[in-house]
């Protein structure tokens, strides 16, 4: 009766690759993980992030990214494309079919599609000479710096670009004999009315406050209120009371100076009570609490010179903000630090032109699914998305490009 | 007063009017025109006695045609603000929101409390911190808010008759913007919180359905999805066309049956592969199939066999079924494999009714002297022309996507292995299942 064999055999095997699945269930999908293996979030470019821009519209330097309360990405820019090779269409008479500079504020969504764009100069207020930062407060509102000379003023605009505040004046720096054939700006970081160069605006929506990364000629943290702009504190390195005397070139076989270098270039407060100030040519992070007094710092890859190795900082999302994220526009890559004890666990990028590569990377911010964005400015010129991964073991102190692979 | 200047001043004086009136209402607020593009709405249903309560959280500029009071540059004035909200509050969403307990229609929801928040407001987090929010004071009059970024959010509350009821919603607020998500959480006594994600109306839903529900719900959405389906039901059609006898037609029928209850299962439970290629892929080896069974059918089809091709084209049908169930199986609650199955049944009710009608309009057909051979070719060769256009067209689409050979790893062996185990079981049944058909078949 072969149909009985059938239906033993049948059966048997059934059962045999039954009990065997019962267990391939616990081994889950991740593979072996070592053990101590330390775990830090993963990243990947997104290279289709984000899409093309209408209008033949480059971007020139990008000089500041921040998202807001819809996981809308903010970017600014100058539009400085070069007039002979970039902006012909823009030219009189124009010289070419392209391009034309994007406006210099821009918003995109998720999936990278251009949402809104404006900004420059109009009525009421005094547009940067040289736009910096963009950041955007608890009312989703939009700061924007500058660091050009006479720049010495905060702008608020809403998001339709409706103008909505100036803090400051611009030329408020002027030297005492200000010469318009020469001009020669001094800083005041002890100034409450005024800035000297904003780099970055941060916010602490608990508190209403503002912290102001001031900036390129002044040496200081300064905070506001973020509705009335009025000053509440500033200090300097170390929480020592700002000083803006000249210390020279950074030495990297010096002892570390006492007051900040320019430009401060980030100062972001942390959930729990912390500020990170990003002193840039002195490869430093300065870790302060909220009213301004010292607590330690870290040294970022101290033998760089010229522009400095700390540029910008941002949090990973989760709600204790573990991992704190630093862009390097020197060395051309974003580190991976535990923020607890400020320990480098990884970095990625490298210089380059390609997706995941960096030119200049400058600015850098996250959104709410824990991506991370980082605009590049000087001929960098764009704007990147790197997609979180989870937390993965650290298999490469520098992981280089973090190219996409197929995922399971 | 205003009468007597229209009478006595006649068309130019009701003109004048008219323009003040205008001038008048332009200075004190702004009308919100725009439908925006893109916004989130959160809402929670939470019966509690004899009241139903429901929090809903919505971005102020997708309420459109309201003159909301403005200071300064465009500041909601948040003194005056009170009344438009709840107007607001009323018009686009108290009179959209249908609830209904034990399938009976509850009244409109009443406005209890409103408020205008910052964007960057937490409370909606919880359902707790969200009530507390909006019955709390509301924000200092000098805050500087400005009105399109603002969030208006609404208690509203409607009289029950008991919290352990039945309840559907039909929530109504796709009208909000050109693509509105919505978080819809509800909170039955006694359990635990059911959660929906969806994007723009799902229809009438039970928040937490009883299986029944759910096995109602599904049967009817696989009923409707396979009538609509276009490519299984042109496949269906070539299945059929070469038999002429029904009992010959249900072990094919069948194959295709458990086929792709097979991988619409194993979809539900996330055995698919989650790439961006895999639905492009199914898409192209469903219109690759059709093509497959109306060649067969013109070359002259091995009709015994054809239980077995079918299977496995049945399997590839399941993963095509499944992308539709996708958003939608949430709203089978808890009810995850009642949802399922009755989502086969219904497909495979719809599938009968189908082959109900083809079949005898083929066996009109032949007896109306076209011949049966002729009949065969002459519409295998139309869907083959249909199959063909689908194919070409969705491998292009697939051809976009960058399919990199995964890393040959342990992790990649892990997840295979689950693949290969299921395999092995089919196998398995397939080996004993011929067992049992040539046993049937040696005692005929």
């Amino acid at each position: 009766m072969k149909w009985k064999h059938h239906v033993f055999a049948g059966t048997l095997l059934f059962l045999f690759v039954a009990a065997c699945g019962e267990n391939t269930g616990t081994q889950g999908t991740t593979g072996e993980i070592p053990e101590g293996a330390v775990m830090a979030p993963m990243f990947e470019v997104d290279p289709m992030w984000p899409k093309p821009l209408p209008n033949h519209w480059v971007l020139g330097s990008a000089i500041g990214v921040s998202v807001d309360s819809q996981d809308h990405i903010w970017i600014i820019h100058r539009g400085n494309g070069n007039a002979r090779t970039e902006l012909g269409a823009a030219q009189d008479p124009p010289t070419g079919e392209c391009c034309l500079p994007a406006p210099n504020i821009i918003e995109y969504d998720q999936e990278g599609n251009l949402l809104h764009s404006w900004g420059g100069p109009g009525d009421g207020y005094d547009w940067p000479t040289s736009n910096h930062g963009i950041g955007v407060d608890p009312m989703d509102n939009l700061w924007i710096g500058g660091n050009g000379g006479n720049d010495a003023h905060i702008l608020v605009f809403a998001q339709d670009g409706t103008f909505l505040k100036q803090f400051g004046k611009p030329g408020a720096r002027r030297a005492p004999r200000f010469d318009e054939e020469n001009p020669s700006y001094v800083g005041n970081s002890k100034d409450t009315e005024n800035f000297g160069r904003v780099a970055k605006i941060s916010f602490d929506a608990a508190a209403n406050e503002a912290y102001i990364a001031d900036g390129y000629l002044n040496k200081r943290v300064a905070v506001i209120d973020i509705e009335t702009g009025e000053f509440k504190r500033y200090w300097g390195a170390y929480g020592n009371e700002p000083d803006d005397a000249n210390l020279g070139r950074y030495n990297p076989d010096e002892p570390l100076v006492k007051q900040f270098r320019t430009p401060v270039h980030a100062a972001e407060p942390s959930n729990d009570g912390f500020v990170y100030v990003c002193d840039r040519p002195n490869n430093r992070i300065q870790v302060f609490q909220k009213d301004g007094t010292y607590v330690m710092e870290k040294v970022i890859a101290k033998n760089t010179l010229g522009d400095g190795s700390t540029w910008d900082i941002a949090f990973s999302k989760d709600a204790e903000q573990k991992f704190l994220y630093l862009a390097d526009g020197k060395n051309m890559k974003v580190y991976v630090i535990l923020r607890e004890t400020m320990e480098i666990l990884t970095s990625f990028g490298d210089g380059g032109r390609q997706p995941g590569q960096f030119f200049a990377v400058h600015s850098i911010a996250t959104d709410s699914k824990g991506n991370i964005y980082t605009t590049e400015t000087y001929e960098g010129k764009r704007v990147q998305k790197f997609v979180y991964k989870g937390l993965g073991p650290v298999k490469d102190k520098d992981q280089g490009v973090v190219w996409p692979v197929a995922t399971n | 007063m205003v009468l007597e200047m229209i009478r006595s001043g006649g068309t130019p004086g009701l003109l004048i009017v008219l323009f003040c009136l205008t001038m008048v209402g332009s200075t004190t607020g702004v009308f919100a025109h725009d439908i925006p593009n893109d916004i989130t709405i959160q809402v929670y249903v939470k019966p509690e006695g004899q009241r139903l309560k429901l929090l809903v959280r919505v971005p102020l500029n997708a309420m459109r045609d309201m003159s909301f009071p403005l200071l300064g540059p465009g500041y909601l004035d948040l003194a005056q603000a009170d009344a438009e909200l709840r107007n607001a509050a009323i018009l686009w969403i108290g009179d959209e929101i249908k609830l209904f307990e034990d399938g009976v229609r509850l009244p409109n929801p009443n406005v209890v409390a409103v408020r205008a928040s910052i964007p960057s407001d937490p409370s909606f987090r919880r359902y707790e911190d969200a009530l507390s929010h909006i019955i709390g004071p509301r924000l200092p009059d000098r805050t500087q808010l400005f009105w399109q970024q603002a969030l208006l959010d609404v208690l509203f509350e409607i009289p029950i008759q008991s919290d352990q009821a039945d309840y559907m919603i039909d929530p109504g607020l796709e009208r909000l913007g050109l693509r509105v998500v919505t978080v819809l959480r509800f909170l039955p006594p006694g359990k635990d919180e059911c959660v929906y994600e969806y994007v723009g109306s799902p229809g009438t839903v039970p928040l937490d359905p009883h299986w029944y529900q759910a096995a109602l719900r599904f049967s009817a959405l696989g009923f409707t999805h396979i009538l609509d389906g276009f490519d299984h039901l042109l496949f269906l059609l070539c299945l059929v066309i070469p038999f002429r006898q029904i009992r010959a037609l249900i072990a094919v029928v069948t194959a295709f049956t458990v086929a792709h209850s097979i991988t619409l299962i194993a979809s539900a439970f996330e055995l698919a592969p989650d790439t961006l290629w895999f639905p492009p892929l199914v898409e192209t080896l469903i219109a690759a199939s059709i093509v497959y069974m109306a060649l067969e059918n013109i070359i002259g089809a091995q009709l015994h066999r054809r239980w077995l091709i079918t299977f496995g084209f049945g399997l590839i049908h399941g993963f095509g079924f499944s992308f539709a169930l996708r958003e939608t199986l949430q709203f089978g609650g808890t009810h995850l494999l009642t949802s399922l199955l009755a989502f086969n049944v219904g497909v495979e009710l719809g599938q009968i009714l189908v082959l109900l009608l083809l079949i005898p309009a083929l066996a009109l057909l032949y007896r109306f002297g076209v011949r049966e051979r002729m009949a065969t070719i002459t519409l295998s060769v139309l869907v083959a022309h249909t199959g063909w256009h689908w194919m070409t067209n969705r491998a292009a689409v697939l051809s976009q996507y960058d399919m990199v050979w995964p890393t040959l790893d342990l992790s990649l062996l892990l997840s295979a292995t689950g693949w290969l185990l299921l395999i092995m079981a089919l196998a398995g049944l397939s080996w004993w299942a011929l067992g049992m058909r040539r046993q049937v078949k040696s005692a005929d």
